[in-house]
């Protein structure tokens, strides 16, 4: 495996609930290759969602190591998390997470404007155009289907051309059809832009998809089989 | 139970929860109201309570000019067990140290030895009155207001001069019984023994004095059948009657209109609370639209579940009520002691079921009217909401039905207001004012939505992410935008209105009338002094101009014979006596708008001239037969002409003018405004003052002064009741902003996850609540100032200048009321990790 451009090296994150201190993750050692696409597997509550954001910055881990492309997330504080996404990463979420108050435009153009872009609103305009909302881009997220919704988060995440693509169950809230049109465009924007993939999904055909399967099972990683290419 | 209870019984166990803003909006509302209505009370009845030593007895009968004649005494001797005789007037006392001359405007009250029958005159040093008038050294004695003694800078000891005789200052004044009941005077009081003006030279004939005749009659007097009687016999002959019923009728009338006005700027913090009221309910509704889903799928009528949540509403709005009349009665009560020191007048703080009933009143049908559209969407709540966002395609406005009750509430409100207040006319302009200035704000914030959205999209915004944020968010779908610049604009366009009335009041009295406005206004000059008073003017450079004109006193007791009060109510013209002056042609100034002047030389049956604008008002008509008593004496007058008389410019005035063989003979004085320049007023007090000491000159300034003063007590109770008007819209502004919290948190965790830094969503959050309360403050500047406007142009029928300071403050204050209960609600979202956040919306 050449140098993998993210790497988690015992990793734990332990949250405080009402009933006393929770751990999620125990010991998470894992490494993604550059362009790889890795789908994180498992029941309910394993902690495949939250593995996923450990490897955002958008959870802090309680322990271990956690880098990306060479950084050390996990000494970094919350303005440089948010600086190093902006230029590295792009999230989708199961709920698209949409500003609500922001057109369809204004959505996918904010990533690109925060890291200055001078031609924001041209290229999300083209985005758009590629998930295929080119006639869309001025409505609101209330007035679009969930499909439409998570079109939009997608070429939200692409806009940017981010070099991590980290998708949190991005067909859950979708029907079969839309489901499958998001994975052709998630899979062929990773592919175009030769961006490194990490999916959360209960699916086991669309996590067949991806270069590699990591199984989860109470916050440890079960099962990992060997890579498609190893094949 | 009706489903109907069990469904609201079952709802209201989830506690008040979310209902914070609701009930504070209300509860203020209320409290402020029924504060101000029991302050109203407590004075009302402390003047009622006080009203015999208010007035220094049980009945006052009162002279213009004249003291009571041998028949109007006789009278008072039978029927009274007491009888104190007073009598009043303005004049200089003055001070002589070497060659200096100190001076000083004063209101002289001669008394007898029964004064005071009621109450008692306190003093400094502690002494009783009969000693400190008695006086020493071969001087009478008198007694001072502090403000005068200061002004003189006598000591206690020294000697003063009222007219040409010297006075022993004995004590002072501290506290005078009757001092309420007596009307606005321009100069301290200054108390000697009438007897001892005996040789002053002040009561000379046509000299202006009042007297005040105290009747302390027995135990259970029928007021109202000694007053008829005393009317009968002696309203001709211009006596004028007052009891203890009603003591004070200016204060009374002052603290009634103040009440009232009080009570509509409380009303429009009431409105203010509304919106606030209604931003609840609306948001408390919209999280239960899952369960409105639900319960239309187990079957539930819409009339059934608006009811569930109209008892719901009605419990919480009781008890926002009862909180708020608990704080509007225990306010005065527990600020009574501070008050009643504050107040010059009798205060009996109790609690006052009638105010308190009138603010729950205006507190029901305010909940009700704020929350009966978001009620009624209750109903358009469908059972597929369950499945999906189903309230996005309702209807944007209710049933008609809901229409028909909006109004009928309204009406009600308002009628009541009008009704309450005392003054309808007031009351309905004030609603207009406040529904005209909501109807403008709901249009302004939707311009302004409109103008952001537009504005977020323009290429030069492209890159200012902060800025094109907030003016998305402002511009973006939601209530934000029309909640702040309602709730905010509302209180702010209250406080400007009053800021504008109040700067071109006080520009008007204090910068334009002195510009316009003679240096001296001289009262009682004798016909005889006339001609040197005149020399010694028209020889100075100084003095630009000198009107002076005839004047004698009088009161219009009929009109075409019948009782003028009962022709023409209560107008101001016939509520006291009134200046008359006769001419034999008309000044240079007049300006005769209808009818015809007299002759130069008439001497035929009197005729009159009387002002236009007055005698509209009270109906009078070319012909019309005018009787006025003039120190006892019926003057019968036929009015020949209506002519224009300006008494904004303090210049001499008279509403009434007559041929001068109609008047000639009554004894009389005459009265002159002297224009002068600065440098040249002193000299001119100084040598008038020493050739005629029984003049007085009233200098206008301090005129001014002293009435800008009352003015500004005035308007510091208006700005009192503004400023709660703008507490509860800064409520409901920190109401807006919390629960606007959760999206803003969310909406962080977004920005975040896309890569903004929190120095770059905090700029965002603090533009995006500046901006609306800046847009709040110029919204409440075009209301403020047309207000004002209004009230300068029509009420006060002055001009109108907009005053820029007070506006910029208020835009400013808007802006920064915002922005900090913007930041007060930032630092949860900024902190917020945004995996917890995005992860709990899954």
């Amino acid at each position: 495996m050449t140098d993998p451009i993210l790497s988690l090296t015992d990793a734990t994150l332990t949250l405080s609930g009402n009933a006393g201190p929770v751990e999620i993750l125990h010991g998470i050692t894992l490494a993604v290759a550059k362009g790889e696409s890795l789908a994180l597997v498992g029941p309910s509550g394993s902690g495949k969602s939250s593995l996923l954001m450990l490897m955002g910055g958008l959870e802090r881990a309680t322990g271990g190591q956690i880098h990306a492309m060479g950084h050390d997330l996990t000494t970094m504080n919350e303005d440089a998390l948010a600086r190093f996404r902006r230029n590295n990463m792009g999230v989708v979420f199961q709920s698209f997470h949409l500003i609500p108050t922001m057109t369809a435009l204004e959505n996918v153009a904010t990533p690109l404007e925060l890291a200055g872009h001078a031609d924001a609103f041209d290229r999300a305009e083209e985005e758009l155009r590629t998930v295929g909302l080119g006639d869309r881009i001025d409505h609101y997220p209330a007035q679009m289907s969930g499909g439409e919704q998570q079109r939009v988060a997608l070429a939200r995440a692409a806009a940017p051309r981010p070099a991590i693509l980290l998708a949190d169950e991005p067909t859950g809230n979708l029907d079969g059809a839309n489901g499958q049109a998001i994975m052709e465009l998630l899979f062929g924007l990773q592919q175009r832009h030769g961006a490194t993939l990490v999916m959360v999904t209960h699916a086991p055909d669309l996590a067949q998809q991806c270069d590699r399967v990591v199984r989860l099972m109470d916050g440890r990683i079960a099962e990992e089989p060997a890579r498609k290419a190893a094949e | 139970m009706s489903p109907a209870f069990a469904i609201a019984r079952r709802e209201l166990r989830g506690g008040l929860r979310g209902f914070r803003v609701f009930l504070a909006c209300l509860a203020l509302g209320v409290a402020a109201i029924a504060a101000v209505g029991t302050v109203r009370v407590s004075i009302e009845d402390g003047l009622a309570r006080e009203g015999a030593t208010m007035l220094g007895g049980d009945a006052e009968m009162r002279f213009t000019y004249r003291y009571a004649d041998e028949a109007e005494r006789a009278w008072m001797e039978d029927n009274a067990l007491a009888v104190s005789e007073i009598a009043d007037f303005r004049s200089m006392a003055t001070v002589q140290r070497g060659d200096q001359i100190e001076r000083g405007l004063t209101q002289v009250k001669g008394v007898d030895d029964a004064y005071p029958l009621t109450g008692q005159v306190v003093l400094e040093p502690e002494m009783p009155l009969a000693d400190a008038l008695a006086g020493d050294g071969g001087l009478p004695g008198g007694v001072m207001d502090r403000v005068l003694v200061d002004r003189l800078g006598l000591e206690i000891g020294d000697t003063f001069r009222l007219g040409v005789q010297d006075f022993h200052l004995s004590a002072i004044l501290a506290r005078e019984p009757d001092a309420a009941g007596d009307s606005f005077s321009l100069g301290p009081r200054t108390l000697v023994r009438t007897a001892d003006l005996a040789n002053s030279e002040l009561l000379g004939a046509g000299t202006l004095f009042e007297t005040k005749y105290r009747l302390l009659l027995p135990e259970g007097t029928d007021l109202t059948a000694m007053e008829d009687s005393a009317q009968a016999l002696f309203r001709d002959t211009g006596m004028r009657w007052r009891d203890s019923r009603n003591a004070a009728p200016g204060v009374a009338r002052f603290v009634d209109r103040l009440g009232s006005f009080l009570v509509l700027v409380g009303l429009a913090g009431m409105a203010v609370g509304g919106v606030g009221v209604s931003a609840a309910v609306r948001s408390y509704l919209d999280g239960k639209i899952a369960v409105i889903a639900i319960l239309k799928t187990l079957g539930a009528e819409g009339r059934t579940i608006f009811a569930a949540y109209l008892i719901q509403i009605g419990v919480l709005a009781g008890i926002g009520i009862i909180l708020g009349l608990i704080l509007g009665a225990a306010l005065p009560l527990i600020f009574a002691p501070l008050l009643a020191a504050q107040l010059p007048l009798p205060t009996a703080f109790a609690i006052q079921p009638g105010p308190l009933a009138e603010a729950a009143l205006y507190g029901a049908l305010t909940a009700l009217l704020f929350t009966l559209w978001p009620l009624a969407r209750t109903e358009e709540v469908r059972a597929a909401a369950l499945f999906r966002d189903a309230m996005g395609q309702s209807r944007a406005l209710p049933r008609p039905i809901f229409f028909v009750i909006t109004a009928a509430l309204l009406a009600a409100l308002v009628g009541s207001a009008m009704y309450f207040s005392g003054a309808p006319t007031l009351a309905l302009w004030a609603s207009i004012g406040v529904l005209g200035a909501l109807i403008l704000l709901v249009l302004v914030a939707m311009g302004a939505r409109r103008l952001a959205r537009r504005m977020a999209r323009m290429r030069v915004m492209r890159g200012r992410t902060s800025l094109r944020l907030a003016l998305g968010a402002v511009g973006g779908p939601g209530n934000e935008a029309s909640s702040v610049v309602l709730s905010l604009g509302l209180g702010l366009a209250v406080l400007a209105a009053v800021g504008q009335i109040d700067w071109n009041l006080r520009n008007s009295i204090s910068t334009e009338l002195p510009d316009i406005a003679p240096s001296y206004f001289v009262v009682d000059i004798q016909p005889d002094q006339m001609e040197g008073y005149m020399a010694r003017l028209e020889g100075d450079p100084g003095v630009e101009k000198v009107d002076s004109a005839p004047m004698l006193r009088g009161v219009i007791t009929r009109i075409n014979g019948d009782p003028a009060i009962e022709v023409a109510g209560d107008h101001w013209v016939l509520r006291g006596d009134r200046g008359i002056t006769y001419s034999a042609t008309p000044t240079a100034e007049t300006r005769v708008t209808a009818g015809e002047w007299w002759p130069a030389d008439y001497t035929g049956d009197p005729v009159m001239s009387f002002a236009a604008e007055e005698a509209e008002e009270l109906g009078l008509n070319l012909g019309d037969e005018v009787t006025v008593n003039i120190l006892g004496r019926d003057i019968t007058a036929t009015i020949t002409s209506f002519r224009e008389v300006d008494f904004s410019t303090a210049g001499i005035g008279f509403v009434l003018s007559m041929n001068p063989a109609a008047l000639q003979g009554a004894p009389h004085t005459f009265i002159s405004t002297i224009y002068a320049e600065e440098e040249a007023e002193a000299a001119i007090l100084r040598d008038l003052a020493s050739s005629y000491p029984n003049i007085t000159a009233v200098r206008v300034k301090d005129a001014i002064d002293r009435v800008t003063e009352v003015l500004g007590g005035i308007a510091a109770a208006i700005t009192y009741g503004a400023a709660a008007t703008l507490i509860t819209g800064v409520v409901v502004l920190i109401g807006a902003a919390a629960a606007g919290e959760r999206a803003r948190v969310f909406e962080a965790a977004v920005l975040k996850t896309v890569g903004a830094a929190r120095g770059k969503i905090l700029a965002y959050f603090a533009l995006r609540s500046a901006m609306l309360g800046a847009v709040a403050g110029l919204v409440a500047i075009v209301a403020g100032g047309l207000a004002g406007w209004a009230v300068m142009r029509f009420v006060m029928e002055a001009d109108y200048v907009f005053e820029p300071v007070s506006a910029i403050m208020i835009v400013a204050g808007g802006a920064l009321a915002t922005l900090l209960a913007g930041l007060g609600f930032a630092w949860r979202p900024l902190a917020t990790r945004p995996a917890r956040v995005l992860r709990a919306r899954e």
